[in-house]
């Protein structure tokens, strides 16, 4: 029997990957995906975007601005958020920052503070991932929850109890892109 | 059909609890739309916190709403504290920090004005009076003395004669009650436009910019 990895990949759709940084994960850095992203552990630098959707689940944090189509938040944020096509912030969710999108839709028990730009023309596109290739340097990854991969497509070193580093690569699968803060 | 349940798009569920919210009908907030260009970009202050009703509201307008949730700030629960009028003026314009160049179309202060004593009153009016453009309209509700209940709740919007009301989380600051004519002098940035006394004693109130406000 094939062991998949606890958080590596995980498929939302027959034709879709969603890249998973796992509960656990620390990255000090930018984060760009070419597939949905979903993030569950902490992001501390200057954007995470994805040409698809982010998704910031209840033990997400993130300290960066957040660029996708869609972004969904029921952990923490802080940064401001562009969403080409919606944001929403779920019960669980909180948010501190600036939202621009053509639809933002707030759940009962959301905390939001900043502003909420609704107007269409100044929606912000999200700017297509950068080549995974070009990824200079392996990003600086702290472990907690034993879980070992950034993403789909990346390459870590480390036994899971300690600092570890991932190196990400491309390729023709949609993945990550970490750039060291 | 409140508009709160109804969903934006097929993959996410309207907000189930919002459908029991307590309602409150209002006469005088539909006038606040009634001579803005609502084709145009709004600008819109909303001082208590964002709701999902009133975010759904505003989702038809092409707008910015900055959600500045006063009610929540400790000064508020410490307005006693602050030393002098320039003090309480700049506190309020840390909170009231919006980018250069704005001007509001619509404040939404909801009772805020209630828990402002006089010094407050004017410290909040000098700090709003860069954002004060001769378009700008207030709603907001009065109390005019002591015997008055005021209920600590907050306000979103349903429809624009509707209102929800529902129970505030934080602690309610003491209410400080001002006639219209104390609140005409010491708004100096407002007139007031029209006032409707309700059932419970509060004074809904729909202030327009002063003559004197340059046109932003």
């Amino acid at each position: 029997m094939q062991e998949s990895p606890p958080t590596a990949t995980r498929a939302s759709a027959p034709t879709t990957k969603t890249a998973v940084i796992g509960a656990g994960i620390e990255i000090a850095g930018d984060v760009s995906a070419s597939a949905d992203l979903s993030i569950n552990g902490k992001i501390s630098g200057s954007i995470v975007q994805s040409s698809h959707d982010v998704d910031i689940a209840e033990s997400g944090k993130v300290k960066a601005n957040i660029s996708a189509r869609v972004v969904k938040v029921a952990g923490e944020v802080e940064g401001n958020l562009a969403g080409s096509e919606k944001v929403f912030i779920s019960k669980t969710g909180r948010v501190q920052g600036n939202i621009v999108s053509p639809r933002v839709q707030l759940e009962d028990g959301a905390i939001f503070r900043g502003s909420i730009d609704m107007d269409p023309a100044k929606v912000v596109k999200p700017a297509a991932p950068a080549p995974a290739k070009k990824t200079t340097e392996s990003s600086r990854v702290a472990t907690s929850a034993g879980s070992s991969s950034a993403g789909p497509d990346s390459k870590a070193s480390g036994n899971g109890t300690g600092p570890m580093h991932a190196k990400v690569t491309g390729g023709k699968e949609p993945g990550l892109t970490l750039k060291s803060g | 059909m409140s508009t709160v349940a109804t969903q934006i798009d097929g993959d996410e569920p309207a907000s189930a609890p919002l459908r029991g919210l307590a309602q409150q009908p209002s006469k005088l907030f539909p006038s606040l739309f009634r001579s803005l260009a609502t084709d145009e970009r709004l600008t819109i202050l909303e001082v208590g916190s964002a709701l999902p009703e009133t975010v759904d509201f505003f989702s038809r307008y092409k707008c910015r709403i900055h959600f500045v949730d006063l009610f929540a700030e400790p000064l508020m629960q410490n307005l006693h504290r602050v030393s002098g009028p320039e003090e309480m003026r700049q506190e309020f314009e840390k909170l009231l920090k919006f980018p250069d160049g704005t001007k509001l179309d619509i404040c939404l202060l909801w009772d805020f004005l209630c828990y402002l004593d006089d010094a407050a009153l004017r410290a909040f009016n000098n700090a709003l009076r860069p954002y004060v453009s001769r378009r700008t309209r207030v709603h907001g509700y009065g109390i005019h003395h002591l015997a008055i209940r005021l209920e600590n709740k907050q306000y979103g919007i349903l429809e624009e004669d509707t209102l929800s009301v529902r129970k505030r989380r934080v602690k309610q600051p003491k209410t400080h009650p001002h006639t219209q004519v104390e609140m005409r002098e010491m708004l100096s940035c407002f007139d007031f436009e029209r006032g409707l006394l309700l059932p419970d004693g509060k004074l809904e109130l729909l202030l327009k910019a002063r003559n004197n406000i340059e046109n932003g």
